[in-house]
């Protein structure tokens, strides 16, 4: 690959050190929190590897390193499970000490996967799938709770897929810049203008509870499930833009119309929640007796995976399964059952999805400006016509983040991608050497998807027995 | 949620708490400042038992995982001594200051004491000399702002906070900051003896009003932090000797390893730590009136004198702080490895 990255280009004499082990790609994702970037590893041991490196946004320096930096590096240092996202590394650049955290590569998201579901298969996600997925996330999040983690904000774009290699089809929990230990105090999650979305939120949340417990995890797996099912989004509430930490009732109707109306009975402590005192009239006004959730997820009521789903979605956050308990439901124990590459099924004769794998943004180098370089007028003329670094974020885009905490690109600037990586794909076009992950021709990929089914995954899922540090 | 069954939030119990100084020169700190009205986790009985035995883990790299160095090499024995002493009053210096700002912020007082152990844990792995006492300043602020970054809701802009001699760029304390997160590996998150008032003294004196119990408790483990490194005691082991005091400050040994046998999960604990740390604290009370970094704890094994250990420089794994005042950065390598 040679000196292949974006910033090659320059004189490698500027870059910083730990810069120099790695090619940059380009950029995948943007968001509140910073930058995310493609790389390679250049170094012999593990030549090539991709590497996403996520550049924390320049704090002012009259604040200091940011909390979130310091909370999520702090939590992902003493944390390492096949399911949650391995951080490999902390790079501080000296010249404007600025932080980089330097991950693994996960190519997929559940965010991605619904959404190619959705509107290119058209067809749902098949069964060993879900069940795969699920499975994995539910032990990633019992490795979390059982070291006193809870993440907060857990939703499909934060909830990551290896794709091809050694790992591929393996779920990864990431982004935890609202993750805290138990002990840790809470700000309301909307403050420091951190957008979080509330589809997923727990009703006890949204009800204005003073104390929360893991089971706002559990509640968001509920969800990711049913969407998983479904392709959409289960509650998908309209949220009150307001600071700080506004009432959400649209949100809670949309729980309520499929879920029923919460009552004492079955949630005792709903009495004391701050809003459902505050607002009789609205809450406590509507009541939603029939409940749907069978239908709206088009399960049996009988069948486990409702029976799951269900527990998963529980009012009262003392009654709602644990991830513990999830792990042991009988809808883990039938047929198919769950498999360590989530992707590709082990049963012959079962169809699998070719999922795209992410757009990268070849222009922008690590200080996330747009890099001017190569100076050939078709291909960077091409692409920042339409994908000028600096406007992504600018977007009214609904679906909140994506990959480690970034928002993730509109779908029109994907196709400048496409556009851009064609372009460079012709010899002279590249100068950079970059290499083009869209242009990967597909046969190759089947191949090695076809050998890995052979081998099997025997012997998965293994021992369900939570692990402690 | 908090209300119903036998559930207890480890603050709820401790947010109606009247007033109590922890300072001798410090009235304004109310126990509110412990724990203030933040939302917190509820954890029911047996989520506590597991939380303490997760905490107790989490202890690894203090007390009696430290090795205890005796005095210093022959060679630089002069410049040790001196050296010492002088840190010993910065040390004291900077507790002084870390304390009178959480006040003046309305921090927690579990904040403060936070930051405190940031300090000893950064000065077991770099020593700072006599000729930077602006260091220990601005080491003073850097890990005060850590700390209130880990547990406060609100935190102050850097400029704020008050340093009287010598203004330090927010740049240069962001910078400091990167320093201790680095030579700390970014472990921000060690347990306290706060984290484990609630448990000890539900367990080691039940009955009694918690709210007393906790403000003596919180009292004595202030006063402890002047008179012993941080890293050389377990918190759980500062946590249960201030909850014994304060319960009864009359204790036999051997009415104590009685009350400390009931703690299952704490398994075989040398409860010679907990009797000394309980004794130090009688003597501090008795002594009150002396000056505060009298040596006590030399007479204790267990517990050894801050200066004593923190600073010695024959331990060959620190590194000398590249300070130099024309730098606003010390030119240390932060990669993690």
């Amino acid at each position: 690959m040679g000196d292949g990255s974006a910033s090659g280009n320059r004189s490698s004499s500027n870059k910083p050190e730990w810069l120099q082990q790695y090619d940059l790609i380009g950029k995948i994702g943007e968001g509140t929190y910073g930058l995310v970037f493609l790389a390679r590893i250049k170094s012999q041991t593990n030549r090539g590897k991709s590497i996403a490196i996520k550049k924390f946004k320049q704090s002012k320096d009259g604040d200091g390193v940011s909390p979130t930096a310091i909370r999520e590096i702090m939590l992902l240092r003493e944390i390492t499970h096949e399911n949650v996202v391995k951080l490999v590394n902390v790079h501080i650049n000296h010249t404007d000490m600025s932080l980089y955290l330097a991950f693994d590569y996960a190519e997929h998201d559940l965010y991605e996967i619904i959404r190619h579901h959705r509107d290119k298969v058209n067809h749902s996600i098949n069964q060993y799938t879900v069940k795969s997925l699920l499975w994995q996330l539910l032990n990633g999040l019992n490795y979390l709770h059982s070291n006193w983690i809870i993440h907060r904000d857990l939703k499909p774009s934060n909830i990551l897929v290896m794709g091809d290699g050694e790992e591929h089809g393996v779920v990864k929990i990431a982004d935890f810049g609202l993750a805290r230990i138990y002990q840790a105090p809470l700000k309301p999650l909307s403050e420091n203008g951190v957008v979080v979305t509330i589809w997923y939120r727990a009703p006890e949340l949204l009800l204005g509870a003073k104390h929360y417990t893991s089971a706002v995890d559990m509640w968001a797996v509920g969800c990711i499930f049913a969407e998983l099912l479904t392709l959409k989004p289960l509650f998908q509430g309209a949220e009150v833009k307001a600071t700080p930490n506004p009432f959400q009732l649209d949100q809670l109707d949309k729980i309520f119309k499929v879920l029923g109306h919460p009552t004492l009975d079955k949630w005792p402590s709903l009495a004391n929640l701050p809003h459902w005192q505050q607002d009789v009239q609205h809450i406590q006004g509507h009541k939603y007796d029939n409940t749907s959730l069978s239908n709206v997820v088009h399960l049996s009521p009988k069948s486990p995976a409702f029976d799951l789903l269900s527990k998963m979605l529980e009012y009262d956050p003392r009654k709602r399964i644990t991830a513990a308990q999830a792990l042991e439901h009988e809808y883990f124990k039938m047929e198919p059952q769950p498999g360590r590459n989530a992707l590709v099924p082990c049963q012959p004769g079962e169809t699998f999805v070719n999922y795209p794998t992410r757009p990268v943004d070849t222009t922008t180098d690590f200080e996330g400006t747009t890099n001017l370089q190569p100076p050939q007028p078709v291909s960077s003329g091409a692409v920042s016509g339409n994908m000028p670094g600096g406007h992504m974020s600018s977007r009214s885009n609904p679906r909140p983040m994506n990959v480690v905490g970034m928002q993730r690109m509109p779908h029109q600037a994907m196709q400048a991608y496409n556009l851009a990586s064609q372009a460079g794909m012709g010899p002279g076009m590249n100068p950079g050497g970059i290499p083009m992950q869209r242009g990967v021709p597909q046969a190759h990929q089947q191949q090695q998807l076809r050998r890995k089914d052979q081998m099997g995954m025997p012997g998965y899922p293994p021992q369900q027995k939570s692990r402690r540090l | 949620m908090g209300s119903s069954g036998n559930s207890i939030s480890l603050s709820s119990l401790l947010c109606e708490e009247g007033e109590g100084s922890f300072l001798e020169d410090d009235e304004n700190t109310s126990i509110d400042s412990l724990y203030n009205n933040n939302p917190s986790f509820v954890l029911d009985d047996e989520e506590e038992e597991e939380y303490i035995e997760y905490l107790l883990k989490q202890e690894t790299g203090f007390g009696s995982q430290r090795t205890h160095h005796v005095l210093s090499s022959d060679h630089d024995h002069h410049h040790d001594c001196s050296n010492r002493f002088w840190l010993k009053s910065a040390r004291l210096d900077a507790i002084h200051w870390i304390f009178n700002t959480q006040a003046k912020f309305g921090f927690k007082v579990h904040t403060a004491y936070l930051s405190v152990t940031y300090f000893d844990q950064f000065l077991s792995k770099r020593s700072i000399d006599e000729s930077k006492p602006w260091a220990i300043q601005l080491l003073s602020v850097a890990c005060l702002s850590l700390a209130a970054k880990m547990e406060e809701q609100n935190v102050p802009p850097l400029s704020e906070y008050p340093i009287e001699e010598r203004r330090f760029e927010s740049k240069v304390i962001k910078n400091m900051e990167l320093l201790i997160l680095a030579t700390l590996e970014w472990k921000m998150g060690s347990p306290t003896p706060f984290h484990y008032l609630h448990y000890f003294m539900s367990k080691l004196c039940p009955g009694s009003r918690p709210e007393t119990i906790i403000t003596k408790a919180t009292e004595h483990i202030v006063a402890m932090v002047k008179d012993i490194n941080l890293m050389d005691q377990r918190p759980s082991i500062i946590a249960s000797a201030a909850v014994l005091a304060a319960f009864d400050a009359t204790l036999t040994r051997n009415a104590m390893d009685h009350m400390i046998s009931a703690i299952s999960s704490w398994g075989n604990i040398e409860s010679g730590h907990v009797f000394s740390c309980y004794n130090l604290i009688q003597e501090k009370k008795r002594n009150k009136v002396k000056t505060p970094s009298s040596n006590l704890m030399s007479n204790h094994s267990g517990s050894t004198c801050v200066v004593e250990n923190s600073f010695d420089t024959s331990s060959g794994t620190k590194r000398k702080l590249a300070f130099d005042d024309n730098e606003h950065c010390p030119r240390q390598k932060l990669h993690q490895p």
